[in-house]
């Protein structure tokens, strides 16, 4: 990267995040004023207007691409009608050691006299809260599920091509023509649609508001500014602010800044789900590389750099504060803007171009945590494309991970997509499947489904708390077989799904009556059209999804239990049970048999894996076609982000013996240590999975850089991808492990029994090697890893 | 003691063959027959070949070479590579480090080599033992003259059995030698490479 990058690159990745209090200000000023006077999207619309108008703007020195979600990079602003922080939460946040947040005085004192006296009793967090039945509350309350939306706007949204073809204006004027044709004669939802469209209207002038504030921000700068070439530059940026978004770009740099005032709008309105993603980037930007190109006002480097430059926008901008279970669910800074690569093109055609090579360039180059960038493979994508993304990947840092496309269209087709809108749609998050510019898919939560059968083993109890939460299927020291248990965990599963859609649909309606998105519906094909909401069935698909997390741990759990309990009779059920509520204590060595005698799956054991297809068939039968309020349906996806952590904590030890508190398995990786037979074994048991029955899979690999190494370490990892894509897997990403993990292999063995190193002309598992051996590779690794 | 290792049959052998053949189909890989020696099982390994033959899988046989002839023939029909350790060229020295003479051997790769087998060989340098000119030049000079060797593979000395010594509690009698240097391992390789053969470090 050049030194320009370089510099912006330093201040991105060295600013610390902190709150911003200035939305929340601005907000609440408006609402104070402007309260019934309006429908609720127009007054959604005009305080997204208010703050465009008013918020902080921020040209850094260097920069070529502009604005911020907040008045400076990495300054994170609130939402105050969805979430409300209290002062105590802000001081955690303030605090805490992981995922900190600094909160000033300052804003510290804004929130605790104008912005909690207003939102107390008002935001939909609390309301959400106080209406949610007693028998959620208590299963929400000891970890069986997670509720995205309790203080979060619903999201996971991508954008196919259409803002590079149409602007602001062009948006207008098809909102004129849908107002114009409404019927209020004959349909009785007119003024609903008349009032959401008005909003739409203003939000298409809010953000053009807001890029023009920029171009005289810009022009005002390139006055005062004695350097001749950032002069140009400036004048550059305030021509590019000028024209778009109002108009559709005519160039590559006017393409970046026609997204990035896109995404910051869709960011500033609400703070949905995974922020906001460009989708199949390389090949919206493609053709403005082709004619700049041409037109030799671009070259290989300038793009390059203005990429870099808009890379780290994404970088700028941490995810919003996030407190209580939805921290633990997703603790992290990163809001998983994801980047797609190669894939199909709407006609069937390959999608690799020169731009995704230049992608995958700028994703290697930056190392940063934001924006992520995945591959859409497919069984058109060059394998010189393939191989240049495996070298990016063996470096370590995890980026960029792979997808099926051909599953990704497939699981879109499943589901009554057509198949051009499949092909446009992509990844977005971390492995969730959608339509970009089409679609609201929304996700609505984690399932611990091994506490479900936790409580499936205390007859509708939770034993870590003692309390009533599941129904009561009976004593398992009763039940005569492992299909009885296995009837019982099917009914508590359905309990507990049922349960959570209830409150989903709850909370699905006040966000399409309370929060609407209007300037997001500006953007997702057939809101404009149908002149309905983004969050009230407004696009032309609508899907919920519910994460399903621990099919490692419940199927190693229940595969323990039939093998021991039931088929070989070595000990009653009373014994196990027993050794659970007492963590094994003083039943190490019942632990050790658990852990060490029984078919796991992640090793290509039928025995195993035919009771993970049983669990995984009951999940879909659970979910799948469940109904939403927006006419369409649930269905099953297989994520898990950091939740198994927190689900894990919630959980008390578990029959593969797994000792309680510890995590669950990670998407549909194989429990920690389970998976003997190397990841050949792993990715033939994933590949049983009926995967495209549900909207994305995870899978994570690790291996140490050795194994890597060379053409022959590239050629092995895209030969294992392309084999798991051959059995119809999902995703995949690796993990090359470093010198720090290997030393904690050594301190705790059992947690890193899969890890693959390479020892001489072959590899072996690492806590397999004695004590010498294991530093011989040490010195290796680290000798490797310069 | 312990016994370390199971008894399994054909099928169930041929079973877990099985399970990786998704990934031969994609990477052109195949099953690779090693030890020990395998052709200590001569009969157990015909079968398996044959079997593995049947479900168009490629075969490879790493031996010592050390083997009755007309077996190891028999063993060649339903072979696609071997992998062929060539450990000294001198009979005295190869008998005082493996305990058996070369001449069987050096025999049966010239009859694999005569009858067009496919042939890698396969040679371990160890430092003062059978890394000196004199060895390499006669490695070289033998092998140039067979047909039918596509490539030898010299594979550096390394301590990895130390392990494996220690927990059968028998010394390890190559405490002292260190692993030959990548220098010296490029001065083996453009040794053998006069001889017209292609040299590949590792594998």
């Amino acid at each position: 990267m050049n030194e320009r990058v370089e510099r912006l690159r330093r201040k991105s990745f060295e600013t610390m995040p902190c709150v911003s209090a200035e939305r929340a200000q601005l907000m609440t000023q408006f609402y104070r004023e402007n309260m019934y006077k309006y429908s609720v999207p127009v007054l959604r619309a005009l305080n997204f207007k208010h703050l465009c108008e008013r918020k902080t703007l921020y040209i850094g020195e260097d920069e070529l691409i502009v604005g911020e979600r907040g008045p400076f990079p990495k300054a994170v602003p609130t939402f105050p009608e969805l979430t409300c922080h209290s002062v105590e939460d802000l001081k955690i946040l303030d605090s805490r050691s992981m995922t900190r947040y600094a909160v000033s005085k300052e804003t510290m004192t804004i929130y605790e006299r104008e912005i909690i006296p207003f939102w107390r009793g008002r935001n939909l967090r609390e309301r959400v809260f106080k209406e949610a039945p007693a028998e959620w509350k208590s299963a929400y309350e000891v970890g069986m599920f997670t509720e995205f939306m309790e203080q979060r706007a619903p999201g996971h949204t991508a954008l196919d091509g259409i803002i590079y073809r149409k602007g602001m204006m062009d948006f207008k004027e098809e909102i004129a023509h849908s107002l114009a044709k409404l019927d209020y004669l004959n349909d009785s939802e007119a003024t609903e649609k008349a009032e959401e469209l008005k909003a739409m209207a203003i939000s298409c002038d809010a953000v053009i508001t807001f890029a023009d504030r920029h171009a005289e921000m810009a022009d005002e700068m390139a006055d005062r500014e004695t350097k001749p070439e950032r002069r140009a530059e400036l004048k550059k940026i305030a021509a590019t602010c000028r024209w778009v978004p109002a108009h559709a770009p005519r160039d590559f740099w006017e393409a970046l800044q026609m997204y990035w005032f896109v995404h910051l709008g869709t960011v500033t309105e609400l703070n949905g789900w995974d922020s906001m993603c460009p989708g199949h980037l390389d090949q919206h930007l493609h053709p403005f590389y082709e004619k700049d190109l041409a037109a030799n006002t671009l070259n290989r480097e300038k793009a390059k750099e203005l990429l870099q430059c808009f890379w780290i926008k994404f970088n700028n901008q941490p995810a919003p504060p996030k407190v209580g279970v939805t921290a633990e669910e997703s603790g992290t800074y990163n809001d998983f803007a994801n980047i797609n690569l190669a894939g199909l093109k709407r006609d069937g055609s390959d999608g690799v171009n020169e731009v995704s090579y230049l992608l995958l360039e700028v994703l290697d180059e930056m190392q940063l945590l934001q924006p992520q960038a995945n591959v859409q493979v497919s069984h058109k994508t060059p394998e010189r494309f393939l191989k240049a993304a495996c070298r990016v990947i063996r470096k370590g840092s995890g980026y960029p991970s792979v997808f099926n496309a051909d599953e990704v269209i497939m699981e879109q087709l499943r589901i009554g997509k057509t198949l051009e809108d499949a092909r446009e749609g992509g990844t977005s998050g971390c492995i969730e499947t959608g339509s970009f510019g089409k679609e609201a898919f929304i996700l609505t939560g984690y399932l611990n489904v091994p506490k479900i059968l936790e409580v499936t083993l205390n007859n509708g109890l939770d034993p870590l708390t003692g309390h009533t939460v599941g129904l009561q299927t009976g004593d398992p020291r009763n039940f005569a077989s492992f299909d009885a248990l296995y009837g019982a965990f099917e009914k508590q599963l359905s309990y507990f799904v049922d349960l959570k859609i209830r409150v989903n649909n709850y909370i699905e309606q006040m966000y399409a009556c309370y929060a609407p998105a209007p300037f997001l519906s500006v953007l997702i094909r057939d809101c404009i059209a149908k002149g309905k909401d983004y969050n009230n069935g407004g696009p032309r698909y609508n899907a919920n999804y519910i994460q399903c997390c621990g099919i490692g741990t419940i199927t190693d759990s229940l595969s323990a239990i039939k093998k021991h309990v039931f088929e070989e009779k070595a000990f009653a059920m009373d014994r196990l049970l027993n050794a659970l509520q007492k963590n094994f204590d003083d039943e190490e060595s019942l632990r050790l048999i658990l852990f060490n005698k029984t078919p796991f799956y992640g090793n290509d054991d039928d025995l195993a894996d035919s009771i993970m297809q049983q669990v995984y068939a009951s999940l879909f039968n659970a979910i799948d076609g469940k109904p939403n309020t927006k006419g369409t349906e649930y269905h099953l996806n297989m994520l898990s982000t950091t939740c198994h952590v927190y689900f894990g904590r919630m959980l008390g030890a578990s029959a593969n013996g797994r000792l309680a508190g510890l995590p669950i398995s990670d998407g549909t990786s194989p429990s920690h240590g389970a998976d003997r037979k190397g990841p050949t074994a792993v990715i033939k048991s994933l590949g049983k999975m009926d995967q495209v029955k549900s909207g994305g899979t995870l899978l994570n690999q690790r291996f140490t850089p050795s194994v890597l190494k060379g053409e022959t370490g590239v050629d092995s990892m895209a030969h294992l991808i392309r084999t798991y894509f051959n059995l119809n897997g999902h995703h995949v990403q690796f993990n090359v492990v470093d010198t720090a993990t290997l030393r904690r292999a050594q301190a705790s063995p059992e947690e890193y029994r899969n890890l693959l190193v390479r020892v001489a002309g072959y590899s072996d598992y690492f806590v397999d090697l004695d004590r010498h051996h294991q530093e011989e590779i040490i010195a290796r690794t680290e000798h490797e890893s310069l | 003691m312990e016994f370390i290792g199971k008894s399994m049959t054909l099928s169930e052998v041929l079973k877990e063959i099985e399970k990786d053949i998704p990934f031969y189909d994609e990477s052109g890989g195949g099953v690779t027959f090693s030890g020990g020696e395998p052709l200590n099982q001569p009969f157990f390994l015909l079968e398996m070949l044959k079997a593995c033959g049947e479900l168009d899988l490629h075969r490879t046989v790493d031996t010592s070479g050390f083997a009755d002839s007309e077996v190891l023939l028999k063993i060649a029909e339903q072979t696609d590579l071997f992998l062929y350790d060539l450990k000294h060229m001198d009979p005295l020295k190869h008998q005082l480090y493996t305990g058996v003479s070369n001449e069987k051997i050096l025999l049966n790769l010239e009859l694999l080599a005569r009858h067009g087998a496919q042939i890698t060989i396969r040679i371990p340098v160890v430092p003062g033992m059978n890394d000196d000119k004199e060895n390499i030049e006669r490695v070289g000079a033998f092998l140039g003259r067979l047909p039918g060797i596509r490539q030898v593979h010299i594979l550096p000395y390394h301590s990895v059995a130390q392990g494996k010594y220690r927990s059968l509690r028998t010394d390890f009698p190559l405490a002292d030698v260190q692993p030959p240097t990548a220098l010296q391992m490029e001065a083996i390789a453009e040794r053998l490479q006069k001889n017209g053969l292609q040299v590949a470090l590792g594998g």
